[in-house]
């Protein structure tokens, strides 16, 4: 008997999620296959790539980024270069410099700044905290006011600080928010339940169910994309078709590989090279279990996720 | 494996309110109904417009037809012993949620409702029985097999779309029968088969505060044997609370604190 190749395209599907406005607006998810089946069905929307940058600026410690942004006088001409990398579908904004053990930059600083920002892009916007509950709290709240009309997506609400920053950014100004969870599948489903249950609708959040470089942990990332995909689609859990964002960057660029010197160890070669391989390794290894988004940094990092999106889908 | 599925019983024209419903073409008690089963849990929706000899064509069209659209094409169960009416319910029936389930046939008399199924890309329930109550699972098995044959002759995918019905009996008077009855669950279980059953027959006959009690236990050891849906009441609280637990405990749904409020 001939074999018979039956596609395997599921009658449940991930929701779309639009973040930005006009032309260059970008939809999340929709998939109704395994990601990067193909030969299944062809994909509704492509995976998006978002460029970080951050409130201070790029980090020029690394060459290429250095070079790429030369010239970009202020926030805004920072922006608008690193919407112009090819392959890039928005900016991704991070606030780091607002942490109190930091910088603690004020909120009215970093409203201005984002307003910047937002007023030189005309691609969709991404904005990140600096991952402490209380002063994301009350970033989001302003950003989300001072954004208002721009449809932009907030990385990230936790378990801690999800109904106040669901209330501020969806409720009382339409914007969009990502839930997040450190790899922990019960935890994914159930913060997407409390925030759907507050009234949020599935059009309005994604998620960020964790995220480690290649080597550091992955294979968790890795299972419970797998599982949070399989429950969405073979299982057809509506709290767990959310759109995925994966922040890539911040865990690539964090290792010990992308931060070691030549000087230090010069059997490993250039750091820019490290630290892009990085970046890409677990760009490719996140988008094959299920990232409907990823952030990236180095322009080469995105040029080449974006030809292998391309080639893929 | 994917999650049970609970198939709602009460939109049934043995209700006053629905004949009366269905005689007016009414919408709203029916709509009130499924919203209810719809909340509670229930996945598919049963339709039984009852005989329906003679406009059952136009009332099987309306209710289809009213349902979906008021609840984002909900997938449905058309159980009419009137088979122009199923074919009809099906002409009007949006797939976007799920196949139609055709509810149902039998290896006697009603035989012909795998033919419909399979000619219309539905699912079928296939009661294990001919006429009245098997005596054993080989009578069950040989009744299953008449129906699987004829099911695969007209081309259907027999793990897909035939629901096997054990046949539930009802304790007060069966009690012997019962494991019986499971058996057969796992027999079609293990020959990889999906299976359904009008659940609450177990409880027939017994007082009101015991039969969510006894559909629940049965529910739930029903799943151990590899059942994969049920029609039943879903606004009994304590059936669907442990359907959910079972699910989570078969893995086939993810946990998450508040599972049972999903």
């Amino acid at each position: 008997m001939a074999f018979k190749r039956t596609p395997q395209v599921f009658s449940a599907s991930i929701n779309e999620v639009v973040i930005g406005t006009g032309d260059k607006a970008v939809t999340l998810g929709g998939a109704n296959t395994f990601p990067l089946y193909t030969f299944d069905g062809k994909a509704k929307n492509k995976v998006a790539i978002g460029v970080e940058i951050f409130d201070h600026g790029v980090d020029t410690s690394v060459p290429g980024i250095a070079e790429y942004y030369s010239g970009a006088e202020g926030i805004g001409a920072i922006a608008k270069k690193a919407s112009q990398i090819p392959g890039a579908d928005f900016v991704v904004l991070s606030l780091e410099g607002a942490d109190p053990n930091g910088e603690n930059k004020s909120v009215e600083e970093c409203a201005a700044i984002a307003k910047e920002v937002a007023g030189a892009i005309d691609c969709p916007l991404v904005i990140e905290g600096c991952k402490n509950i209380e002063k994301d709290s009350q970033l989001f709240e302003k950003l989300a006011e001072v954004l208002a009309g721009k449809n932009v997506l907030f990385v990230s609400a936790r378990e801690e600080d999800y109904k106040r920053v669901a209330a501020a950014a969806v409720m009382a100004y339409k914007q969009k928010i990502s839930a997040e969870s450190a790899v922990d599948i019960n935890l994914a489903k159930q913060l997407n339940v409390l925030i759907s249950q507050m009234g949020i609708q599935p059009q309005s959040y994604v998620m960020n169910v964790g995220s480690a470089a290649a080597g550091y942990g992955y294979e968790y990332v890795a299972s419970t994309l797998d599982r949070v995909r399989s429950a969405a689609l073979e299982q057809n859990d509506a709290m767990l078709q959310m759109p995925i964002i994966t922040p890539v960057a911040s865990e690539a660029w964090s290792v010990k590989e992308a931060i070691v010197s030549e000087e230090d160890v010069p059997e490993w070669g250039p750091r820019e090279e490290r630290g892009i391989a990085m970046e890409v390794s677990t760009a490719a290894s996140v988008i094959a279990g299920g990232a409907d988004a990823v952030i990236l940094r180095h322009p080469k990092s995105v040029e080449t996720i974006a030809r292998l999106v391309a080639a893929l889908m | 494996m994917g999650r049970f599925v609970i198939i709602g019983e009460r939109i049934h024209c043995i209700s006053p309110v629905i004949r009366k419903a269905m005689e007016e073409m009414d919408p709203v008690p029916i709509l009130k109904r499924a919203k209810e089963q719809l909340d509670a849990g229930a996945t598919y929706l049963d339709v039984n417009i009852g005989p329906a000899e003679k406009n059952g064509v136009e009332l099987m069209k309306w209710a289809v037809q009213t349902i979906q659209s008021e609840f984002d094409n909900v997938p449905l169960c058309l159980d009419t012993a009137n088979r122009k009416a199923i074919e009809a319910g099906i002409s009007v029936y949006n797939r976007s949620k799920g196949k139609p389930i055709v509810n149902s046939a039998d290896a006697g008399d009603r035989i012909e409702n795998i033919d419909l199924a399979a000619a219309n890309d539905a699912i079928v329930i296939a009661l294990c029985s001919k006429a009245g109550v098997p005596s054993d699972n080989d009578e069950r098995m040989m009744y299953c097999q008449e129906m699987l044959e004829r099911g695969m002759e007209q081309g259907m995918d027999p793990t897909e779309d035939m629901w096997f019905d054990p046949l539930f009996l009802v304790i007060k008077g069966m009690q012997d029968k019962q494991m019986d009855v499971l058996e057969f669950i796992k027999q079609l279980s293990d020959m990889g088969f999906k299976s359904t059953g009008g659940l609450s027959n177990v409880s027939n006959m017994t007082p009101k505060e015991i039969r969510p009690i006894l559909d629940s236990t049965t529910v739930a050891m029903a799943m151990y044997c590899g059942l994969t849906s049920a029609i039943v009441n879903p606004c009994d609280r304590r059936l669907i609370e442990t359907i959910k637990s079972a699910d989570i405990i078969k893995n086939n749904a993810l946990y998450a604190d508040s599972f049972l409020e999903i």
